[in-house]
């Protein structure tokens, strides 16, 4: 019997044909084994600008280009490397260290191999994308060498050789190639190739081969603030590290297919781990499984579960089953004074931590059948991380006792993040006595079993606590928002008049095409005060008919934005503009937002306008829509045109305009109230900042003026008018916004809460039922009690949402605070992205233009929705911490002052007010009210705090109470906040 | 297709016949009586497959198998919850093993799909698979999966012969049940070259490395390297060492046993028997150590079938004296039948069933220690595996 064996070399193309195994395993649980061919080329280019041969070899696109080459000729040198160097990085210096890489001090000219960026991608998706906008800026020079596609530098796999191993080695092959590469340029000084790791076995075997080798550490030391860029390596892998106890403290997490199993079989559950805001050792998982959210309490269960983590929890046996808590428990209060870098204290639960929660069982106990417990559950397992960088400060307590020690010694310290939510991250840094105060940029790199906090390393600092810059930038970063300015690409959409550009005169002009002349119209714009992004302006007028024709017109930004361009796919990764008190970061970039689209007072402006003939009553006679030009005849603010429409004298067209204007959105207002929509509250206030220095200087509340809700009135008809249009033209595609309803349960405590305190009833069947029984929440003594519970009743709603109409049943597109069938957003596109795309689509309703594959698939759309659905929230949320940043400013040394404030939470060791002034919320803690901390007893069925002992006094929920308002710098956030003290129950 | 007539006149029928129940049988190729045709073969030669092998005989007939694995949902799940209740019975565990889990298709070129002589052949593969129990241990992942693999046989330029069922008869052997089906003849038959190419394509076979424990969802290794064989090796697990079965036919000609028919050798062929063995290692004799890497091999006797040999349907030659050109006055005297059969030399083709002595004396050879089996299994052995 003869065996046959084939050699590789026996077929004549064999050379440059390889391929690659490996088994996938497919969401339907099917396992394959895939083959896939590889053919190795030789014209990759080495893409460095000393070599000729790879430019001529290289290959061209379809205008005969060739992409031009990244690598500088003459790269920075290092003391080892005085002739210049290339940096190849193997694929743990990139995940140790990607912060080093971003640094704008040194890490130029990298080439980021193939292979590496593979591995990179599998092994942490966000890392990947940081690595993939570095190869994509152009000062950083990284250049992605496909190394597994190119004859030299491909390497097969020998029999029992680890993936890893031969990643490795692949490195090495490239690094190698890459030296005699250069090497056969002839150019006068060759730059050195030099790669980066941090596995000592690679760097071992590189040196063998003869190349350029360095790690990490050494490679830093080199460079010139070699101290402060090794904090920035991740902790995890880093030399030394933490001294580790040994002892597990945490348990071990599932398996994933055994999570995976018991998920598909209902025995586990999968959601979104979420950190309740007033107890650090309490979180909540929603589930389908169940109406009410999963509690996880206490930090065995907590598991290492950080807040927004997608996490795996298995439900504890019922006699575990337990109420919320009701007390507030600080992490900084319990484990103040921990140390860092010691951590032998054995348990991993606290005694403090033990007592706190104890306390808690206690109460569940007593309160009997009232208080229905809740489920609680425990992780088994994390899904996904969703680690990302987090603001915060160094823990000047754990900072003192490692003070002593100077020089270039690790410390141990802990920094305690901005957000609550987070628990604190333990760091190592050269440089304590610098941090101390300052802003700083970290991330967490892991969490072990053995370690009681989770372990992260240093990025960047963004300035003095308290400072504006540091502050400002602080808030952007912890709710995600980009505000970079925008890179060159974008900035080459823009029109290349700049600010010169005009209306073509010609009518014939491209421009003018398909748009109607509105010029003649007497159209206004009404804004807040110094309002530079108009987005929308109005007319009314009488017909003969005796109807009325009223406009919307909408700032045309969609001819200035081309789908798919630079300039949108940036618009859409943003998804909106963030007002911050004191700033603006925009969507668009200047020239459109504030200029060119803007609908300014007396030029000719782009529209897209709806116009609607309407009766007496305000019913739509009909409606239609069109680009067209308009040149609005003045910009008022609210105040002035609520003093021109006021003043008698004033009898000129464009005010009795406005008069018209406002009769029909007060008919329009009645129709929607009539209809059920809500009228909901939120505290708004309004910091005045002094206009020179920009320094807060008074905190007022909002003024609602008629004139508000006019522009409100028509922007809410043009929205539901243009849903219904570009619904009917795209059953499938239209961008849309929805409401929904909030399910019963959520309003569970606000009724029982309203029942018990003032009898009232909260019915929330429908909307409407809502809208009524909100109403008839007075209390006649108390004129701001119906505000308070309106406050209340929104945070029991769900948010609203933009989505892709495809993926929902029409019934479901109800928005419920609007009661409305259908709503989308049209009227803002300078500063929402939807609106854009809604524009995009209605002119294609029209007929205007043809549709855009973007504007048309539901994929992108349904991607586009999640996405400004989250920039949308973290918008609103970076408004509101700017506010209340600048509200702690405003208050600072200031005397004092006595402020009115309803009690709207009771905890059994402290309460939440909310000062309706200043519309600023804050706790009052029971240890707080008078020293020693006086005994207290809760009564969770009536929520009645009793306060006796060292002070007494009693609180009840919705309670009058009268507060000293006063700033403070909070310890643990480091940030300046409001503090207020009872002055009197 | 009707019955492929044999080229063979009955003078050369007898003569061959006559050759092969010499002591010992003159073979018309110059074999020996246990000599196979010389083959080459190689595996995994399809990429895309989880195992795959070919064979070539001298005479230009080559087959291809290619093994697919896929995951499947075993139809008994019992609720999970159970799992640390009973998961511990693993002597169970190998008797819900289905004969589904496995499916064969055998393509043979000029043939129809629905060819009875095609299903036929397939299942006599088959059921020699599943006949060994270690086999279908093989494809147990947990309780609520395993595998199922499809084998895909593709034979080259032959040629067979249509068979059908004459009767089916059972009985018990010691190791549980095996089965024999006599059935009609066809002339040379591709069951020794698809046995052995299934054999080798199997021992190829690769399943991804299972990540997950006990009764969960099954989770794989990504790398195709860290794949386990299907039988794994020497030096892995030492109590699971066992081999794919092979099927071979076998020919008896008076009282000689010939292995590996041709064609020409099948037509005169009294009985003809294909017969499935497996190999199971004992475990070595941990006192002997290192004696020697090769370790005793124990020979399973999994199946055997009579096959209706093509002999039955030849046409009987005449007797020069019943010649009636020759010697016309004497044929009259003649009875027909009777003393005729006996004739030296003159070609009758048989009748009747095998005997109990001749199957006595196959299943000796076959299980005889360093016998042909043993040659065909090291000759195997011998063939690179991917």
């Amino acid at each position: 019997m003869t065996s046959l064996r084939r050699s590789r070399e026996a077929e004549p193309l064999s050379a440059n044909l390889s391929s690659k195994v490996y088994v996938r395993s497919t969401r339907s649980g099917k396992v394959q084994k895939i083959v896939r061919e590889v053919y190795l080329r030789t014209d990759i280019p080495c893409s460095s600008r000393i070599c000729r041969a790879c430019l001529d070899r290289a290959p061209r696109n379809a205008s005969q280009q060739v992409q031009p080459f990244v690598l500088s000729e003459k790269p920075a040198g290092t003391k080892a490397f005085p002739q210049g160097h290339y940096l190849v990085p193997d694929t743990n210096a990139l995940l140790n260290a990607m912060d080093l890489f971003e640094q704008s001090t040194a890490f130029y000219d990298v080439i980021v191999l193939q292979t590496v960026l593979e591995e990179l991608r599998n092994r942490s998706l966000p890392l990947y994308n940081r690595l993939i906008g570095l190869t994509r800026s152009e000062d950083k020079r990284f250049y992605v060498f496909f190394n597994d596609f190119r004859l030299e530098t491909y390497v097969n796999r020998e029999p029992k050789e680890s993936v890893n191993d031969r990643n490795d080695r692949a490195v090495r092959q490239a690094v190698q190639w890459y030296g005699e590469h250069l090497a056969g340029t002839k150019a006068g000084k060759i730059p050195a190739v030099v790669m980066l790791s941090d596995d000592q076995e690679n760097l071992r075997k590189a040196r063998q081969q003869g190349l350029n080798a360095v790690s990490l550490r050494e490679y830093v030391g080199t460079l010139q603030d070699g101290d402060k860029l090794l904090d920035m390596v991740a902790e995890s892998q880093s030399q030394g590290g933490f001294k580790k106890l040994g002892q597990m403290l945490y348990p071990e997490f599932y398996s994933l297919s055994r999570m995976m199993t018991g998920v598909k079989a209902g025995l586990m559950h999968q959601g979104i781990f979420n950190v309740s805001p007033f107890n650090y050792l309490e979180g909540s998982i929603r589930v389908s499984a169940f109406s009410k959210p999963l509690l996880i309490l206490g930090r065995e269960s907590i598991n290492r579960a950080v807040d927004g983590d997608v996490v795996v929890v298995e439900l504890l046996p019922q006699d575990k089953w337990k109420a919320p808590s009701t007390k507030i428990v600080e992490e900084d209060a319990i484990t103040k004074n921990e140390n860092a870098d010691a951590e032998d204290q054995g348990d991993l639960v606290s005694d403090k931590e033990l007592k706190a929660l104890q306390e808690e069982a206690k109460r569940t106990h007593k309160s009997g059948s009232e208080s229905q417990p809740q489920p609680t559950a425990k992780v088994v397992g994390v899904v996904k991380r969703n680690w990302r960088q987090y603001v915060g400060h160094i823990d000047p307590s754990s900072a003192n006792k490692s003070a002593s020690s100077q020089g270039r010694k690790q410390d141990s310290v802990f920094l305690i993040p901005m957000d609550k939510k987070i628990p604190k991250i333990r760091l190592r840094t050269r440089q304590v006595s610098e941090l101390l105060g300052k802003r700083l940029l970290v991330t967490i790199d892991a969490w072990e079993r053995d370690s009681r906090h989770p372990v992260g390393h240093f990025v960047r600092s963004l300035g003095e606590l308290e400072t504006k810059a540091a502050e400002t930038e602080a808030l952007l970063l912890e709710w995600d928002v980009q505000y970079r300015p925008f890179p060159k690409t974008v900035l080459e959409c823009l029109p290349k008049e700049g600010h010169d550009w005009r209306v073509p005169e010609s009518m014939d002009d491209p421009g003018w095409r398909d748009r109607e002349d509105l010029r003649g119209l007497l159209i206004c714009s009404i804004d807040p005060p110094g309002c530079q992004d108009i987005d929308d302006a109005l007319h009314a007028r009488k017909l003969p008919n005796g109807n009325y024709q009223v406009g919307v017109h909408i700032a045309d930004v969609s001819h200035f934005v081309k789908p798919a361009n630079a300039m949108d796919t940036e618009a859409s990764i943003r998804g909106t503009t963030v007002y911050l008190v004191d700033k603006r970061i925009d969507m668009l970039p200047m020239l459109l937002g504030t200029d060119l689209c803007s609908l300014k007072p007396y030029v000719e402006r782009f529209a897209f306008s709806v116009l609607w003939e309407l009766d007496e009553q305000a019913s739509i006679v009909n409606v239609r829509f069109t680009k067209s030009v308009i040149k609005s005849r003045e910009a008022f603010s609210y105040e002035q045109a609520q003093l021109r429409i006021d003043d008698a004298s004033q009898q000129d067209d464009l005010t009795n305009g406005m008069r018209t204007l406002l009769a029909l959105s007060r008919q329009l207002k009645k129709k929607r109230m009539d209809a059920g929509a809500l009228s909901l509250s939120s505290p708004e206030i309004k910091v005045q900042m002094e206009s020179e220095t920009s320094d807060p200087v008074d905190v007022k509340t909002k003024q609602l003026l008629d004139t508000n809700s006019l522009v409100e009135e028509f922007m809410l008809f043009a929205n539901i008018s243009v849903a219904a249009k570009i619904y009917e033209a795209f059953p499938q595609t239209a961008i849309l916004r929805r409401h929904g309803a909030p399910p019963k349960t959520n309003f569970d405590e606000l009724a029982d809460q309203l029942r018990v305190k003032r009898g009232l009833e909260l019915r929330t069947d429908t909307s409407k039922a809502l809208a009524d029984s909100l109403d008839a929440c007075v209390d006649s003594s108390e004129p701001f009690f119906n505000t308070l519970v309106r406050i209340m009743a929104t945070r029991c709603m769900m948010s609203a949402e933009y989505f892709c109409s495809g993926t929902q049943a029409y019934p479901e597109f109800r928005h419920y605070g609007l009661a409305s069938e259908i709503y989308t957003h049209f009227t803002s596109p300078i500063r929402r992205y939807a609106d854009l795309v809604a524009h995009r689509q209605l002119a294609a309703a029209i007929g205007y233009e043809a549709v855009h594959p973007s504007v048309r698939s539901r994929g992108r759309l349904e991607a586009v929705c999640k996405n400004i659905n989250v920039r949308h929230r973290n918008a609103q949320m970076a408004g509101r911490a700017s506010i209340a940043y600048y509200v702690g400013q405003a208050l600072k040394g200031r005397v004092a002052a006595e402020e009115d404030a309803f009690v709207i939470k009771i905890f059994s060791n402290g309460f939440v007010v909310l000062v309706p002034r200043f519309g600023i919320e804050g706790l009052i803690r029971l240890r707080d009210l008078a020293e020693p901390e006086p005994e207290s007893e809760f009564d969770a069925d009536s929520y009645t705090l009793v306060v006796t002992g060292s002070r007494s006094l009693t609180v009840e929920l919705f309670q009058k109470v009268t507060v000293r308002v006063s700033d403070e710098k909070d310890e643990r956030t480091g940030k300046r906040g409001v503090k207020m003290e009872l002055v009197q129950a | 297709m009707a019955t492929q007539t044999t080229l063979l006149s009955p003078a050369e029928l007898a003569y061959l016949h006559n050759s092969l129940t010499l002591s010992p049988p003159i073979r018309p190729d110059g074999r020996t009586s246990t000599q196979f045709r010389p083959l080459t073969a190689e595996t995994g030669i399809l990429p895309g497959t989880n195992g795959s092998a070919r064979v070539c005989f001298s005479d230009g007939t080559e087959a291809i198998v290619g093994v697919k694995a896929e995951i499947e949902k075993s139809d008994e799940v019992r609720d999970v919850d159970d799992t640390e209740g009973t998961a511990n019975t693993s002597s169970s565990r190998a008797m819900r093993a289905r004969g589904d889990w496995l499916e064969m298709a055998i393509e043979i070129p000029g043939q129809r799909d629905d060819e009875a002589s095609k299903a036929f052949l397939a299942e006599m593969l088959r059921e020699a698979l599943l006949a060994d129990r270690e086999f279908s241990k093989r494809l147990y992942i947990n309780r609520r999966f395993h595998w199922r693999l499809f084998l895909d046989v593709r034979s080259l330029q032959f040629e067979i012969l249509d068979p059908a069922v004459r009767f089916v008869w059972t009985f018990c052997s010691d190791n549980g049940a095996a089965q024999i089906l006599l059935i009609s003849p066809p002339l040379s038959y591709p069951l020794p070259l698809l046995s052995l190419t299934t054999h080798l394509a199997l021992l190829a076979t690769r399943l991804p490395r299972l990540k997950s424990e006990g009764d969960e969802d099954p989770m794989f290794d990504d790398d195709w390297q860290s794949s386990t064989h299907l039988y794994p090796r020497d030096g892995a697990a030492v109590d699971d060492d066992s081999r794919p079965p092979i099927t071979l036919l076998v020919v008896a000609v008076a009282d000689n046993v010939i292995f590996d028919p041709s064609r020409e050798e099948l037509a005169v062929a009294e009985t003809a028997l294909a017969i499935s063995v497996s190999e199971v290692r004992k475990s070595r004799d941990p006192a002997a150590g290192d004696m020697e890497t090769d370790s005793k091999r124990q020979l399973r006797l999994l199946s055997m079938r009579t096959i209706d040999p093509p002999s039955r349907l030849t046409p009987p030659g005449v007797p020069h004296v019943s010649n009636v050109t020759s010697a016309a006055p004497a044929s009259t005297t003649q009875t027909p039948g009777g003393q005729q059969s006996n004739e030296e030399g003159v070609w009758k083709a048989p009748v009747g069933g095998t005997k109990y002595a001749v199957l006595d004396g196959i299943m000796d050879i076959v299980l005889e220690s360093g016998g042909v089996v043993d040659e065909i299994l090291d000759g195997l052995e011998g063939v690179d595996l991917d």
